[in-house]
C-alpha cells in the first residue's frame, strides 16, 4: 500500500456460529443488528462516528428472500440513516471483497471509519436445496444443475488432481479435519464445539461418515452456518484518535498490511487445464497469497506466525498448505505429518477451527478470518491463542478456487 | 480459587502429566456413558465399568449411539467392579466416578478405588451436588489431595459448561491441571465453585424451575411455561426442562439444597406436594412417558396437578398474554432491550407473576456470590453455558439496574447490594463483560 494510506483494524464482533436463527425465530435483521451493535460496543465506537458501511453476502435473495442488504445496515442504529452503504458479492469470498472495497475507500481518503459486515443465514432451507443454492457459486448450468451436492464433488476433484500429480492419502485429509475440530473446541463461537470428532471418526468409512463428493466425506466438509461478523476499519488519523480514547498506542493497533486478489476462470475443469504445466494446481490462488505477502513487505511464509485459511473442504486446506509455501508443491502431507499445523506447531493453520470447525456462513467467512487474525495479533484469542503472534494471513476463496482474496494482518 | 489461565499457561500445565487411561465407574448411567464418550475424544483408552460387564457393554452401546460414532469402541474397554476394577483403576491416570447420587454407594466404591489406585492418579466425581469434602472424608492424604468434583451437565458431549469443585485438601496443582485438561482437550467452559449443596448451577438453576413447579400447582403447567417462556431468556421452558431432566433428579437436587441450606429463598426449593404424590404413582417425566406434559400422537397433553389427569393443550383456555407477543416481536428483530422494556412495564396479574420469578432468579444469584462462586461471573457462565438460560448479569443489562431493582421490589424481595448500588450510581454501566459470549442467543422469540 502507498505510504500514508494505512488501513487499521480496530476490532469487531462475531455471532456464535452454532446458533440457528430460524430456531430462535429471528429475522435476518436481528443477525445483522447483533453483529453490528456487538462490534460498536466491543470497540467502544459511537454509532455517529461511522461514515460508511460495506456488506458482504452471497445469496440472501435465495436463502432469506431478501435483497438490498446495504440498506439493512441502517436498521442497526438510528444514527446510520443516510449513510453511504453497499453490498458486495463474490460467492464464499464476499466478506473479503467487502473488506477490499472498504479499505480502498480509506486508502483513497474518502472516509476515515468504515463498518464492514459479512453475513449469511443458511439454515432456512434443507440441505439439498441449500446445496443447490451453493451451486450458483460455480457455473450453475455446466457444473451444478441437477447435481446433488455440487461443491463437495468439485473439491473432491481437487483432491483427485493432487492424487494424480503428486499422490494423496486420505489419512492426511483426516488429520486436517481432526485438527480443525479440535481447535474449534477452544473457540466459544465455533459451530462444531460440541460435535464428536477424532481421527478415527474422520477415517471412518461407514454410514456414520458417508462419502458425498468422491473422496470427500462428511468429516471433510465445512458446515452450513448462520452467522455474521462486523469489523471496523479506519484511517491512520482516526485510528490515532481512537487509540488515545481507549488508552492504547497506535503501534498496538493492527493494520491490514497487505492484500492479494485474483479471479480465475469459473469452471473447475478450465482452471485445471490452465495449470497443467504449473507446479501449483491453482496458480491464481498462489499469486493471491504471494502478492499479499509482498504488499505487506514480507519476504515469505517464514514471517507469518499463523494462518486462517479457507478449508471449505479438507482438500482446500491441503491445497493451501503448499500454495502458502509451507512445503514444496505437492508435499503438503509433510506439514500434516510433522504436526506443524497445530496451534503450538511451526505454522498453525485455523486455530479458530476454520470453516470445518468454526463454521462457514458463506458471506461472513472472509470477515471472520480477518477478525480472528486481529484477535491473534492482539493476544485476545483466548484458548486458541497462538503464542506471540505478530503477523497472521488469511485466504478466502469463492467458488472452486475462482475468486481468491488474502490479507496480512499484523502490528 | 484461581484466576483464569492463558492458553500458554494451560499448555504448559498440560505438559506436566499425561491422561492416557481413564476409568469411568457407573458407565451404564446417563452421566457415566456420556462422560466416557466425551473422554474418548481426547484419551486413547477409556474403560467403562459397571456392576456387571453386560451393564458396562450397555453403557458403551449408549455412548456410541449418543455421539453417533462407532469409533468410540476403538478406544473403549468394558468390565465389572468385581473382576476388572482393581486392574483398571491401578493403571488409570484419571478415575471418574458417576454412580448414583448416594453418599453410601459412592463411599463404598471409593473403598475399592483407594485400595487399587496409583499414588498420582486423579479421582474425580461427577456428583451434581453432594459435598466433595464429605465424599473424601477419612480417606488417605494421597486420595484427598488428588480428589475433586468435575461436574459435567447432561448430556456431557453437548453442554460445555462444567463445574470444578476443589475440596479443602485438593492439591491446587491437580485442580489447575484438570481445569486445563478440560478446557484444552475436552473443550469445556470451566467454572470454579465452592463446595456447597448443588454448587452454583443447580443451586441457582433448579431454584427457578422448582418455583415454576410450585406455581404450576396454582396456575397449571401450560400457563406457567408460557409466562416463564423463551422470551424471558431461555431456550427451553422451565417445566419442559424438569420433564426432560426427570422428576427424580429434580427432586434429589432441590431436596439436597432444601435440607442443607438456610437462605432467604429456602421455601422456593421445597418440592411441591403434588409432585411427591405423583412420583409415588410412578410419574418421573419424559422417561416414564410424561410429567407436566405428555405426548399423545401429535397432540400435547397438559397435567392437572390437582387430579393427576391430562387435558389436551388446545382445550385449555389461557388469559390474554398479548404483551408476550409484543416482546417476541422485538426479539425477532434483535431489539432485546426494547423487548425486555415491554416485559418490565407490562400490566396485569400475569406479567407480574412472570416478573416475580425472574426477579427472584436474579436476586437469588446475586445473593449467592461469595457463597457458591467467588464472583457473579461464575454463576453467569454456568447459567449461560450449562443451562442455556440468560445469565443473571445479562438480564440486569437488558432491564437496566434500576429496572431490576424495581422488579425485585415489586416481588417483595430484598435487593442485593450490588444491584441497589448500581441503580444509585449508574456503575458499573454493564454487568456482563464476556464479549465472546453472544447475549442475544438467550432471548428467543416465542
Amino acid at each position: 500500500m502507498a505510504a500514508g494510506s494505512e488501513v487499521y483494524v480496530l476490532g469487531g464482533y462475531q455471532t456464535d456460529f452454532s446458533r440457528n436463527w430460524t430456531k430462535e425465530n429471528k429475522h435476518f435483521s436481528a443477525l445483522m443488528r447483533e453483529s453490528v451493535r456487538g462490534a460498536l460496543e466491543s470497540c467502544e465506537i459511537a454509532p455517529e462516528e461511522v461514515e460508511s458501511a460495506h456488506v458482504g453476502n452471497f445469496a440472501a435473495e435465495l436463502y432469506c428472500m431478501q435483497g438490498h442488504l446495504g440498506a439493512f445496515f441502517t436498521e442497526a442504529d438510528p444514527a446510520f440513516s443516510g449513510l453511504p452503504t453497499a453490498r458486495h458479492e463474490a460467492a464464499c469470498a464476499s466478506g473479503s471483497i467487502a473488506l477490499l472495497a472498504a479499505s480502498a475507500e480509506i486508502e483513497a481518503g474518502r472516509y476515515d471509519l468504515q463498518a464492514v459486515v459479512g453475513i449469511e443465514q443458511m439454515k432456512t432451507v434443507d440441505s439439498e436445496l441449500g446445496g443447490s443454492y451453493l451451486g450458483t457459486a460455480a457455473w450453475y448450468e455446466h457444473e451444478a444443475e441437477g447435481i446433488s451436492a455440487p461443491f463437495p464433488k468439485l473439491f473432491g476433484k481437487l483432491g483427485d488432481e493432487y492424487d494424480k500429480r503428486y499422490g494423496l492419502k486420505d489419512e492426511h485429509l483426516a488429520e486436517i479435519s481432526k485438527i480443525n475440530y479440535a481447535n474449534a473446541k477452544l473457540n466459544p463461537n465455533a459451530q462444531t464445539r460440541t460435535w464428536y470428532m477424532n481421527k478415527d471418526h474422520a477415517l471412518c468409512r461407514t454410514d456414520d461418515n458417508p462419502a458425498i463428493g468422491g473422496r470427500v466425506r462428511i468429516s471433510d466438509c465445512s458446515q452450513v452456518t448462520d452467522g455474521a461478523v462486523t469489523l471496523f476499519l479506519a484511517s491512520r488519523e482516526y485510528a490515532e484518535k481512537w487509540a488515545k480514547g481507549v488508552g492504547k498506542k497506535l503501534s498496538e493497533i493492527p493494520r491490514i498490511k497487505g492484500w492479494g486478489h485474483n479471479t480465475a476462470r469459473l469452471k473447475f475443469a478450465d482452471k485445471i487445464a490452465e495449470s497443467a504445466n504449473d507446479q501449483y494446481i491453482l496458480p491464481h490462488v498462489r499469486s493471491t497469497i504471494t502478492s499479499a505477502m509482498k504488499r505487506a513487505g514480507l519476504a515469505g511464509i517464514d514471517e507469518i506466525d499463523g494462518i486462517e485459511t479457507h478449508d471449505c473442504f479438507t482438500t482446500s486446506e491441503y491445497m493451501a498448505i503448499d500454495h502458502f509455501g509451507i512445503t514444496a508443491p505437492g508435499e503438503s502431507w509433510k506439514a500434516v505429518e510433522e504436526g506443524w499445523l497445530e496451534i503450538d506447531g511451526k505454522m498453525p493453520i485455523n486455530p479458530s477451527g476454520g470453516l470445518i470447525g468454526a463454521g462457514h456462513p458463506v458471506g461472513a467467512t472472509g470477515c471472520r478470518q480477518v477478525l480472528d487474525a486481529y484477535l491473534q495479533v492482539t493476544e485476545q484469542a483466548g484458548a486458541y491463542q497462538v503464542e506471540g503472534a505478530k503477523n497472521f494471513q488469511t485466504l478466502n476463496i469463492g467458488g472452486s478456487g475462482t475468486t481468491s482474496v488474502s490479507f496480512v494482518v499484523g502490528r | 480459587m484461581s484466576t483464569p489461565m492463558s492458553a500458554a499457561e494451560m499448555r504448559k500445565i498440560l505438559a506436566t502429566r499425561k491422561i492416557e487411561r481413564v476409568v469411568v465407574l457407573g458407565a451404564n448411567g446417563t452421566m457415566g456413558f456420556g462422560s466416557a464418550a466425551l473422554f474418548t475424544t481426547a484419551v486413547p483408552e477409556v474403560t467403562f465399568l459397571a456392576r456387571t460387564k453386560a451393564k458396562a457393554e450397555e453403557g458403551l452401546a449408549a455412548a456410541i449411539k449418543q455421539v453417533r460414532s462407532p469409533t468410540v469402541a476403538d478406544r473403549a474397554k468394558t468390565g465389572d467392579y468385581e473382576t476388572d476394577l482393581a486392574a483398571a483403576v491401578a493403571g488409570a491416570d484419571l478415575i471418574f466416578e458417576a454412580l448414583t447420587e448416594d453418599l453410601a454407594i459412592k463411599k463404598d466404591i471409593f473403598d475399592k478405588i483407594e485400595a487399587a489406585r496409583g499414588e498420582d492418579s486423579i479421582v474425580a466425581t461427577v456428583t451434581s451436588g453432594l459435598s466433595i469434602n464429605a465424599l473424601c472424608e477419612g480417606r488417605s492424604e494421597s486420595f484427598r489431595r488428588n480428589f475433586l468434583g468435575l461436574h459435567f451437565f447432561n448430556p456431557p458431549n453437548v453442554i460445555v459448561g462444567t463445574e470444578l469443585i476443589a475440596g479443602n485438601d485438593t492439591d491446587s496443582e491437580v485442580a489447575d491441571f484438570v481445569d486445563a485438561f478440560a478446557q484444552i482437550r475436552l473443550g469445556r467452559e470451566m467454572v470454579r465453585t465452592f463446595d456447597t449443596p448443588g454448587f452454583a448451577g443447580n443451586r441457582v438453576g433448579f431454584k427457578l424451575m422448582n418455583e415454576c413447579a410450585q406455581l404450576a400447582g396454582e396456575y397449571g403447567p401450560l400457563l406457567v411455561d408460557k409466562l416463564i417462556g423463551p422470551y424471558t431468556g431461555r431456550a427451553m421452558t422451565p417445566l419442559a426442562t424438569v420433564d426432560l431432566v426427570g422428576w427424580d433428579i429434580h427432586r434429589a437436587i432441590v431436596d439436597n439444597v432444601y435440607e442443607n441450606t438456610d437462605d432467604e429463598a429456602r421455601e422456593t426449593n421445597k418440592l411441591p406436594a403434588f409432585m411427591a404424590k405423583l412420583m409415588d404413582q410412578g410419574v418421573l417425566g419424559n422417561k416414564t412417558g410424561g410429567g407436566f406434559f405428555k405426548r399423545d400422537g401429535k397432540k400435547r397433553l397438559v397435567l392437572d396437578p390437582a387430579t393427576g389427569d391430562y387435558t389436551p393443550e388446545d382445550e385449555i383456555k389461557l388469559p390474554d398474554l398479548g404483551y408476550i407477543d409484543e416482546v417476541s416481536a422485538f426479539h425477532r428483530d434483535g431489539r432485546y432491550k426494547e423487548g425486555m422494556a415491554v416485559f418490565l412495564n407490562a400490566e396485569g396479574e400475569y406479567a407480574k407473576i412472570a416478573r416475580g420469578v425472574i426477579a427472584g432468579y436474579i436476586a437469588y444469584a446475586f445473593e449467592r456470590v461469595g457463597e457458591v462462586t467467588e464472583t457473579i461471573d461464575g454463576i453467569d457462565r454456568i447459567m449461560g453455558l450449562g443451562f442455556n438460560a440468560a445469565p443473571p448479569s445479562v438480564l440486569v443489562d437488558a432491564f437496566g439496574a434500576q429496572g431490576v431493582v424495581d422488579m425485585i421490589g415489586e416481588a417483595g424481595l430484598a435487593i442485593p447490594q450490588a444491584l441497589s448500588e448500581a441503580a444509585k450510581s449508574g456503575k458499573p454501566s454493564r454487568f456482563f463483560n464476556n464479549r465472546r459470549i453472544n447475549v442475544g442467543r438467550f432471548f428467543v422469540a416465542g
